[in-house]
Formats: C-alpha cells, sequence, structure tokens
C-alpha cells in the first residue's frame, strides 16, 4: 500500500539532482507521517546524463541513501526505463508482504534539462564521449542520422500509418484530447487551448511525429513510500501484474508495432476493460495507440477510429490520461512511469482536481527501454 | 569465430563496400548485429556471408532532410540504415551504397 506520495517538478530546475530528489522525498515523508529512519528499503533508477550529468555513477543507489540519510535493509536498481518505478511498486509490495521491511521508497527521476540541452537524448548520449559505449552496437550505429528513441517511436508510426491507415490527424486528435485534461488537472506544465490543427501546424521532427506529439524532458522527482499501512491514505494495492520484456532489438523484431505489452497484460485483459480510467505511457502520441491495441482494450489497428470517437475525460466513456499525461506535464528525465502513478494516486485517493467519479480501479501501462523492450501492466484497486 | 573476429571481417567488408551478415549454420537464421552464438538457436557455427546488396524499406522516418530507416534485406534480415534518395516509401526497393560514412546506406532504386 502506498502511504506518501509526492512530485517535485520543474522545468529547469536551477540546484543539484540531490536537492531536487530531497525535496520529493521530504514532502511524501511528511505525507505519510513518517521519519526518515522508518524508511527500511529504497529502489530507484539510473540513466545516463540525468544525474548532475554523470554517464555513470558507481554504487549509485547506495549513494543516494548516504545523501538522504536512510539505512534500508534492501537497496535494489530497476533498469527498464520509464516503467521501472511500476516494477518497482511490485516489488516492493511483495517484499513488504513477505515481512521484515514496513517502508520502501521509491525515488525515481533526474534532470533532463541537463541532457536535453545537449540536444541528445539519454539513449544517445553516448555519442558525447569518444570512449563511452552504452549499446552493443555502438560501432554500427554511431555515424548514422537517428535520435532515439524518437526515431524508434516514429518508425513505428509510420509502420502503423502503412499497415492500419492510421492518420496524422488521429494522433493529433489524441495530443488535443489529452490536453484539455491537462487544462482542467491545475497541475500541468503545459496547458492552454489546443487543437488538431496547432498540432499538424507544429514542425515535424521525425516524420510522421510532430513536436507537440513529443514529450518534453523535464527535470523532476517523484517519491513513493510503499508501506504495510496506508496511513491515512485509501488502502490501494495491485490487484493484476504483468510484465515482459522482449530483448529483440527493432530491426530484429518480426513485427515493430506488435510491443511486449501484449504479454504483459494478457492475463487480465477482460480485468482491464472493467476499470474506472486508465493512465497509458505517452512518451508520444502513438506510444498510446500500441498500448490500446496491444493491451487488447481495442482491436489491432482501430486505436485511431477509437481515439477519433471516444471521449476520454475524466467523465467520459474512457477517461485516459487525465493529468494529460507526460505530453502535458513534462517528462521528468526521460521516464513517464512515475508521472502515470501519481495521477493514479491522486485519482483514486479522490484528490484529484480532474476528479473521475468513483475512481475505484485504475489500470495502468508503462512501456521503455530501447524502444518498447520492457512493458509493465498492472491494476491498482482497494 | 569469436566476436573481436566478426568485427574485423565487417570492417573488412564495408571496406569492400559489402554489406555482410552471418547466417546460422545449424538453423539458417540470418542475422546482422554481431554475435558469435545464433540468437534463435544458441548455435556457435555460424559464418560471414555476403549479402547481394538489395532490399527493401521496412519502415522509415525523416529527420532534418535525412531519412532513417529500417530495411529489409532480399536474405531475410532487417537492419538500421541511413537512406539517401526522394520519396521514402515503405515497400520501396532499396540498393546498398557506400557514402562518407564507413558504413552501410540504402539509396532508394
Amino acid at each position: 500500500m502506498i502511504s506518501g506520495f509526492a512530485e517535485s517538478v520543474y522545468k529547469k530546475y536551477g540546484r543539484s539532482v540531490y536537492e531536487l530528489m530531497e525535496e520529493s522525498f521530504f514532502k511524501a515523508l511528511d505525507m505519510a507521517g513518517l521519519q526518515r529512519s522508518d524508511i527500511q528499503g529504497f529502489i530507484t533508477t539510473f540513466m545516463p546524463g540525468i544525474f548532475d550529468d554523470n554517464v555513470y555513477m558507481h554504487f549509485f543507489p547506495d549513494q543516494v541513501c548516504n545523501y538522504l540519510g536512510i539505512h534500508p535493509k534492501y537497496i535494489d536498481s530497476l533498469d527498464y526505463g520509464g516503467p521501472s518505478v511500476l516494477a518497482a511498486l511490485y516489488r516492493a509490495e511483495r517484499l513488504i508482504k513477505n515481512g521484515g521491511i514496513d517502508n520502501i521508497l521509491l525515488l525515481f527521476g533526474g534532470k533532463g534539462s541537463l541532457v536535453r540541452e545537449k540536444k541528445v537524448t539519454v539513449d544517445s548520449f553516448e555519442s558525447l564521449y569518444e570512449n563511452v559505449t552504452n549499446t552493443p552496437y555502438k560501432s554500427l550505429f554511431r555515424e548514422y542520422n537517428y535520435t532515439n528513441p524518437l526515431s524508434d517511436y516514429a518508425l513505428a508510426a509510420q509502420r502503423h500509418k502503412y499497415m492500419y491507415k492510421s492518420t496524422d490527424e488521429q494522433r493529433a486528435i489524441l495530443a488535443v484530447k489529452q490536453r484539455k485534461n491537462a487544462n482542467a488537472s491545475g497541475y500541468s506544465m503545459f496547458s492552454g487551448n489546443l487543437s488538431a490543427d496547432d498540432v499538424l501546424n507544429s514542425s515535424v521532427i521525425s516524420s510522421p511525429l510532430h513536436l507537440l506529439e513529443i514529450v518534453y524532458p523535464v527535470d523532476g522527482f517523484h517519491a513513493f513510500i510503499v508501506s504495510k499501512s496506508a496511513g491515512k491514505l485509501r488502502a490501494l494495492k495491485i490487484q493484476n501484474y504483468g510484465e515482459a520484456h522482449w530483448t529483440d532489438i527493432p530491426p530484429e523484431q518480426n513485427d515493430i508495432i506488435l510491443i511486449s505489452a501484449s504479454e504483459s497484460s494478457n492475463k487480465f485483459r477482460n480485468e482491464i476493460k472493467k476499470c474506472d480510467f486508465y493512465e497509458l505511457y505517452d512518451s508520444f502520441t502513438i506510444t498510446v495507440m500500441l498500448q490500446l491495441e496491444n493491451t487488447g482494450i481495442v482491436p489491432k489497428g482501430k486505436s485511431g477510429k477509437f481515439i477519433e470517437n471516444t471521449s476520454m475525460s475524466a467523465d467520459g466513456e474512457f477517461p485516459l490520461n487525465t493529468g494529460g499525461g507526460s505530453l502535458n506535464r513534462g517528462q521528468p528525465a526521460y521516464m513517464s512511469g512515475s508521472v502515470l502513478l501519481y495521477e493514479s494516486l491522486l485519482q483514486l485517493n479522490n484528490m484529484a482536481k480532474n476528479q473521475v467519479k468513483s475512481a475505484n480501479k485504475v489500470f495502468i501501462n508503462g512501456i521503455g527501454g530501447w524502444s518498447r523492450n520492457h512493458s509493465v501492466s498492472m491494476i491498482i484497486g482497494e | 569465430m569469436d566476436l573481436k573476429e566478426i568485427y574485423q571481417v565487417y570492417k573488412e567488408k564495408f571496406n569492400d563496400k559489402k554489406l555482410p551478415y552471418i547466417e546460422c549454420n545449424n538453423c539458417k537464421y540470418n542475422f546482422y548485429y554481431p554475435r558469435n552464438i545464433c540468437p534463435k538457436c544458441g548455435s556457435h557455427d555460424i559464418k560471414i556471408n555476403e549479402s547481394n546488396g538489395n532490399g527493401t524499406i521496412y519502415s522509415y522516418t525523416v529527420m532534418n532532410k535525412s531519412i532513417w530507416a529500417i530495411v529489409s534485406l532480399n536474405e531475410g534480415f532487417k537492419m538500421y540504415m541511413d537512406i539517401y534518395g526522394n520519396n521514402p516509401e515503405i515497400n520501396k526497393k532499396i540498393k546498398i551504397i557506400f557514402k562518407d560514412s564507413q558504413l552501410p546506406c540504402g539509396e532508394i532504386i
């Protein structure tokens, strides 16, 4: 159960990454009514560049615990990219159930602005350093003109258009519907009126994807405290869970729009359809479409029509990314998983401004890694 | 064949403006990204072949006027590459060329 949760998100944070994570940690402790000394477990992640510009840090989770002054019995770091935090929540619940640990801190984030300003992504951060390799095939890549993960999702979007005749307009409508939720959420970084034409008239960054269907990397941390007792919050737990790790790189996949979410969600497809609202990873518009289809919410190839014809507002037939998603919140340190989980907890605890009525069950799906290799699917409820 | 040898042969093939790929002698799976075990069957019995350099665009994206693609080669393996030419489309035929880059690129036929 989650006893405390908090976020600290900035377009550009002027101080060190350590101060930023400390801010979210203390806010979450405060909500949980706990002290630092109550934290007995710690789970985090590391990605290149997001920790004050470091390519890599040795014994990284230990160093964070040292800085925060916590002395856990259990330390871990998960390396699944964006959905890491969701997989961490599952592991934390299991650890607490096993006994001996009552409170586990999940701390996920970093400073995206430092990477952003270098005009690279975490995936291509190695290109800045002659002798640093983050992938085994670097020598067969480095001279090419690509920008992963953007270009990989663009390849998927292009393929989706070809296979299923989905359109740029359909993806733009998704961005518009998410913006409407962002405007109602009261805590979005990007707000204001947005039309499908605005999206379609924004620059094509990597065809067919436009600027306004791509997340903006920002600085931020989310802290979630998983506890034996939910404290003053609702006693929520993971009701259904699946994760999948497809290690083939995209050129070696048979079909780049058949993704790992099809496996992570396949044991509880019927339950997914009964949820009250949905938080789907939205690094790009196409990411949401691929999850709609691969988790069985809509049939293959039908996500475009579904987006056109379905209300996705908090009071609509399919409340989706009710806080506006990370397309509007900004993507803290190139990972959207925490944005999905944070909004889910606001809704389930009846604390959201754009509140879904009787929000008792959420389906969350996170996607990450080298393109779409890792997927975490879960339903959270009481 | 160890990984270092594979990379060495790849480099030599690139210098000769040829596209190498790996064939598993056991299960006949063809793949491009260097490993000394077959990712499908786990066999170490592999050899390096030369592609005939003909393929089609599996998917593509245009960024700053440059084209990045996954190309499907006639020998049945796919790989990433830069593409040169106009009006890229999925399924359009390409042939392998070597530009300023040491790495294989595609040219729309």
